[in-house]
């Protein structure tokens, strides 16, 4: 029995109004992630609905605490898909967190991550190039240098984040890479890599672009786009958020396709045109922008590629909420799996459960992250998959945490990376699922 | 005398007689729950201030959550000691605010004890802990050919310690009845913080007063139960839904009593009238005929050959008291869009109109087109828009006024018409509450719908469980002045 639909609601952008629209059935407690771990109803849309319409009605003060109330969330978009009034309460978590900054301005090192090092494409990779220096801090060819996850975990609270690739994908990925001989070149598509894909999995970045030219595209590769924007814009900081998506749209205007392998970049992407109030100039471009955008598994399955692995193996998919709540995409990337010679594809108990990582959730609330965590964990185990895929850079530094932790004999790869295991070819008629 | 401090008015509480917890009693209740087990923040409190309802809102002093029998216990005998009022509450998607804790004090949350612990599949009986989501069991029990019919339509928030305290039903009471018909024994706590099992495993069990009926639909006002037994039954083979429109709610009234007389009992028979049917097509188009007075959608559910026979039936039934048009569903799919439809029709009144009083009245089936009739005559009275949803089948119906607090001439209005509801249902030989439990909201009404002698005997069994009324107070009966 299936009670979910397949994704969130349409929404029109961020408007605390909305919160006058939940009517406290409370169906939003049965799909929540975090209510589901501690049970608090200020931690769930429909409590937290409450405070935002009081805090809205001024009955209570938009305070640090208030805040606190505001960051138990993880934007995953499950209360949303669930709700019978379609009542969008991750858009209006984001108007209250972008009132409370527009009310108490952002924290110091917030307004220099945001403003400063996100924003700026350039100073992000001479910062992030000096820290790679560091050694252990870097990886080359994506394997991670040893003993650097136990040294950082002392800032990140156990969670093992991924090592800075060496070299940046700026540096392996030409402008343009061509389909490679023999393939005949159906199109030209724009890839947005993300800060992801630019810094930490460069090499999964640059497999997505083989991919996409194997398939029979033309994938352009350019290096001055910024971050996405919506970390800054979960965060509250909606008018950097807004310079950021400007900067992108303006930078990828002239292509007709942009492809993202990143399903939290490709949500963002696509909802650019929510940034934007409507009598914003920039709206309208801003929508026309995010029609052209599209997910790498939504492009890749509408074209039918062929690929196998060198061995068996058991693969399972984990649904990024970015992907599936936000975006909708959830029968693709397993269409693609299923279609690779030799893998055999099971689907966990839980498949489309969240992570836990939520962005800084993970950082901010630790305790509920991991035992959101050890749920997902258990799942995977019982598969007894060899391979655990998914389609967000998040989610994978999630999971290979997890996965680390728990001691699994799994292997955590983005979609991209069992695709560009051997042959892609762009002939549909060979496709033989 | 708490209790008479309170004005029991369709008002939020404001000047509310304040119990204020001491630090002392605050540092013992964490001792027993633990640091995390106990909320005190303002604003962790003001989301435990209401249930599902938009009348009333009252915030506890503190929010605590055993996860044990034993702490439950602890916890009520150091309320009884200092006179502390304790409200259980489950997921508070109740609608009669009755887990509103208008004395303050102590919100006993019982969702972190959501541990199904034995599902029996030889003698279809499950014993779960309290705070297990409805859902969730179902879920368990499907896995093993197992159902627990009845569906109040909070499924996927409602608990099982609150279906059980509110004695909740849904559509499935046509033909299986509601929580008290499988509640078979429970474990529960007495607000002097005794532990008691009551009752048993057994369907037929005979022993002294049925003291788990007592407690069931008691709305958490006699004890806090930890732990239920429940009756299942197998799995039906095969189901199969039907949808007859009709040009009036009042013909269609009429056409459920058809099919039940004639001898036909569907596992469930849904009611919509024009209003939920327009609403349901923007929100979710399924292509139900927009020019429809009235809908009836009907479950059946049996062996193949008995279901396919009873569907026969059935279309014959609605034609003969003058369907526009019935037909079965064509397969599951199309079976369950139109279940899903019926789902979002509550939302959708939901979602009309600032606040919405969403009765809960029920007659016998012999008088369910009277009832419509009256209804949409008050509504014409009164100048109001009233829709009609309900579980036709089984005589309940959710006449549903829409109106504004804010435009005080119309909310006197509505409130006029929903007392009017209530003398219609009382007339017909019915009740004010079907399913969804007294409470704060219909308080002002048991005068009317019970005698005082019987009112007595409610007090004094709240009596026998609770001598110093600390739990839940303030509820189902209005204090004599």
């Amino acid at each position: 029995m299936k009670t979910l639909p397949e994704s969130l609601p349409a929404s029109e952008g961020d408007n605390l109004d909305d919160a006058n629209k939940c009517m406290k059935c409370g169906f939003c407690m049965y799909n929540c992630p975090i209510y589901k771990v501690d049970h608090i109803e200020s931690h769930v849309a429909r409590g937290r609905n409450v405070l935002i319409r009081q805090a809205n009605e001024k009955t209570i003060p938009t305070d640090a605490e208030y805040a606190e109330r505001l960051s138990y969330c993880l934007l995953c978009g499950r209360c949303a898909a669930i709700c019978p009034a379609k009542v969008p309460s991750p858009d209006i978590n984001v108007a209250a967190r972008t009132d409370v900054v527009n009310r108490k301005g952002l924290s110091l090192p917030k307004r220099a991550v945001y403003r400063g090092i996100l924003k700026n494409r350039k100073l992000m990779a001479n910062l992030l190039g000096a820290a790679a220096i560091v050694p252990g801090v870097s990886t080359k060819d994506g394997k991670p240098l040893r003993h650097m996850a136990d040294f950082t975990s002392v800032f990140t609270k156990g969670l093992s984040l991924p090592k800075l690739s060496k070299p940046f994908l700026s540096s392996r990925l030409p402008a343009k890479t061509s389909p490679p001989p023999g393939v005949n070149i159906k199109g030209q598509v724009a890839i947005f890599p993300g800060c992801a894909f630019e810094f930490f999995f460069a090499d999964i970045g640059e497999g997505i672009a083989q991919v996409l030219a194997k398939a029979g595209y033309e994938v352009v590769y350019i290096k001055d786009l910024t971050c996405c924007g919506l970390a800054v814009r979960s965060a509250g900081d909606l008018k950097t958020a807004q310079l950021m998506a400007k900067h992108n749209i303006k930078k990828l205007a002239k292509f007709d396709r942009i492809i993202t392998g990143c399903a939290t970049c490709g949500s963002a992407l696509k909802d650019y045109g929510k940034w934007f109030a409507s009598d914003d100039p920039l709206k309208k471009q801003a929508q026309e922008f995010s029609a052209k955008v599209s997910d790498f598994s939504e492009f890749l399955a509408k074209e039918g590629v062929k690929s196998q692995v060198t061995e068996p193996v058991i693969v399972t998919y984990h649904d990024p909420c970015h992907m599936k709540w936000h975006q909708g995409i959830s029968s693709q990337p397993r269409e693609l799996l299923r279609s690779i010679d030799g893998v055999k594809f099971v689907e966990m108990e839980g498949e489309d459960d969240c992570c836990g990582l939520g962005g800084a959730f993970t950082l901010a609330h630790r305790d509920i992250s991991l035992a959101i965590q050890d749920k997902k964990m258990q799942n995977i185990k019982n598969t007894r998959a060899q391979i655990v895929v998914t389609s967000c850079p998040g989610c994978l530094i999630q999971l290979r945490d997890g996965v680390r932790r728990n001691n699994l004999p799994v292997k955590v790869m983005h979609i991209s990376e069992l695709l560009n295991n051997n042959q892609v070819s762009s002939d549909k008629k060979s496709n033989k699922s | 005398m708490l209790l008479s401090a309170y004005n029991i008015d369709r008002q939020i509480y404001t000047g509310r007689l304040k119990i204020s917890i001491e630090n002392s009693i605050l540092e013992k209740l964490r001792a027993i729950v633990g640091e995390k087990g106990a909320l005190t923040a303002p604003l962790d409190l003001a989301s435990y201030a209401f249930d599902g309802t938009t009348s009333w809102q009252s915030k506890p002093d503190v929010v605590v959550f055993p996860t044990t029998a034993e702490q439950v216990s602890q916890i009520m005998k150091l309320a009884a000691a200092h006179k502390i009022p304790v409200t259980p509450r489950g997921a508070g998607s109740n609608l009669s605010g009755g887990s509103v804790p208008v004395s303050a004090g102590i919100v006993l949350c019982m969702t972190r004890m959501n541990k199904i612990l034995k599902i029996d599949a030889d003698s279809f009986t499950v014993t779960t802990e309290v705070g297990v989501v409805l859902n969730d069991l179902n879920l368990a029990l499907t896995k093993q050919k197992l159902f627990f019919p009845p569906d109040p339509q909070s499924f996927l928030a409602a608990t099982i310690g609150g279906c059980v305290s509110e004695n909740a039903g849904g559509p499935y009471a046509v033909k299986y009845g509601v929580f008290k018909h499988y509640l078979l024994g429970l474990t529960a706590v007495l607000p002097n913080g005794a532990i008691v099992k009551l009752g048993g495993n057994t369907v037929k069990n005979v022993t002294g007063y049925d003291l788990p009926q007592i407690l069931c639909g008691s709305e958490g006002t006699l004890a806090v139960i930890t732990q239920v037994t429940l009756r299942l039954l197998p799995l039906s083979p095969s189901h199969r839904t039907v949808v007859a429109v009709f040009d009036k709610v009042v013909t269609s009234g009429q056409a459920v009593h058809k099919v039940l007389t004639a001898g036909i009992l569907p596992a469930k028979i849904e009611m919509m009238d024009n209003w939920v049917i327009r609403r349901i097509e923007e929100t979710t188009p399924l292509g139900l005929p927009l020019d429809a007075g009235s809908m009836l959608l009907f479950e059946l559910d049996g062996t193949q050959s008995a279901v396919d026979k009873d569907v026969e039936s059935v279309i014959k039934s609605c034609q003969q008291a003058g369907a526009l048009n019935v037909r079965a569903a064509k397969d599951d799919v199309e079976a369950a869009n139109f279940w899903t439809a019926r789902r979002a029709g509550f939302s959708a009144i939901y979602g009309a109109s600032p606040n919405i009083f969403a009765e809960d009245v029920t007659v016998p089936i012999s008088h369910i087109a009277d009832l419509i009739d009256k209804v949409q005559q008050i509504a014409k009275k009164y100048d109001l828009t009233i829709v009609i949803i309900g579980h036709a089948g089984d005589g309940n119906l959710h006449p549903s006024v829409l109106t504004d607090k804010k435009n005080a001439e119309h909310y006197a209005r509505a409130e006029k018409a929903v007392d009017e509801i209530f003398m219609a249902a009382l007339e017909y030989g019915g009740a004010i509450s079907g399913e969804h439990g007294i409470g704060l909201e219909k308080k002002r009404f048991m005068k009317q719908a019970m005698q005082p002698e019987a009112i007595d005997l409610l007090r004094g069994i709240k009596k026998v469980f609770d001598p110093d009324n600390i739990l839940n107070p303030g509820k189902i009966w209005e204090e004599k002045s």
